[in-house]
């Protein structure tokens, strides 16, 4: 798990973004790409100083003039979690003997569309 | 001559090594890089310090080739003189390698020794102290570097 993995884990959720010149955004991420670009939105920035606020309903965060970013506690758990049912999804996907199952059910009377009807694993 | 050179590389490998596992991790020629410093360190408790000065100690839980941090159960801690100090809590911190100065691991043993000797303060106050004193500290400067340009010395870059 790498840590820009574990940012994009943190999608969706509330995180606090410290900046270089110590400004603090708070906010709910809506994306991240593999420079640390953030878009963020419901956001509260608070000055350097701590004494000015403001709101934004959308705001944008250059990867570059990031500091650090904070979430929360349980993000480590669930991007190991997702991490694993990705590596499980893979394994299952890859085999030799799945693909050669598929090519079998997709071109015989009974299938029912290969094994596509059973990959519900969440 | 290469196959001596490279036995006495080798043999310098098993003085750093203590099992074959950890050799396994390495290559040669990756003794040097950002993670082969790193990856001994994943899950131990580690201390951060960034350029600005600040120091944050957490469980290093992973890293990329920008020496991108994330720590767990991070604690920024201030020290202020000999004897106070302060911590906050900071949770989850991602931290972007550009802005860490060293990494350092912490020996679980000697972990509150040097806090043995400290009081702890409020984390608002030790903020306000180190601002005081980085204040201070900042205009001593601007005026040393005022006095050497009066007396024709430039600043070195």
């Amino acid at each position: 798990m790498l840590p820009l993995f574990l940012l994009a884990t943190a999608k969706g959720e509330p995180i606090q973004v410290e900046l270089k010149n110590n400004v603090t955004i708070n906010g709910y991420l809506v994306d991240c790409d593999s420079w640390m670009n953030l878009t963020l939105e419901n956001v509260l920035e608070v000055d350097a100083t701590g004494e000015h606020f403001k709101k934004f309903p959308q705001f944008y965060v250059h990867g570059v003039e990031i500091k650090g970013v904070r979430m929360d506690e349980n993000i480590i758990d669930r991007a190991r979690q997702k991490e694993q049912r990705a590596r499980n999804w893979n394994n299952n996907n890859n085999s030799n003997n799945n693909q050669r199952r598929n090519y079998n059910n997709r071109y015989s009377a009974n299938s029912s569309g290969g094994n596509r009807g059973n990959q519900r694993q969440r | 001559m290469s196959q001596n050179q490279n036995r006495s590389q080798t043999a310098g490998l098993a003085d750093v090594f203590q099992n074959d596992s950890e050799k396994d991790l390495y290559l040669e020629s990756y003794m040097y890089t950002t993670a082969a410093a790193l990856v001994g360190s994943i899950d131990k408790i580690v201390t951060v310090t960034l350029r600005e000065g600040r120091v944050f100690i957490g469980v290093l839980r992973t890293f990329d080739q920008f020496a991108n941090l994330v720590l767990q159960d991070t604690v920024e801690r201030i020290y202020i003189g000999d004897d106070k100090y302060a911590e906050a809590p900071q949770g989850v911190f991602l931290i972007r390698g550009e802005n860490v100065s060293m990494v350092g691991e912490i020996d679980l043993d000697q972990q509150d020794k040097d806090l043995e000797k400290r009081a702890q303060i409020p984390f608002p106050e030790a903020q306000r102290i180190r601002k005081e004193l980085v204040a201070s500290k900042q205009a001593k400067t601007t005026k040393e570097r005022e006095l050497m340009l009066s007396k024709g010395f430039e600043p070195q870059s």
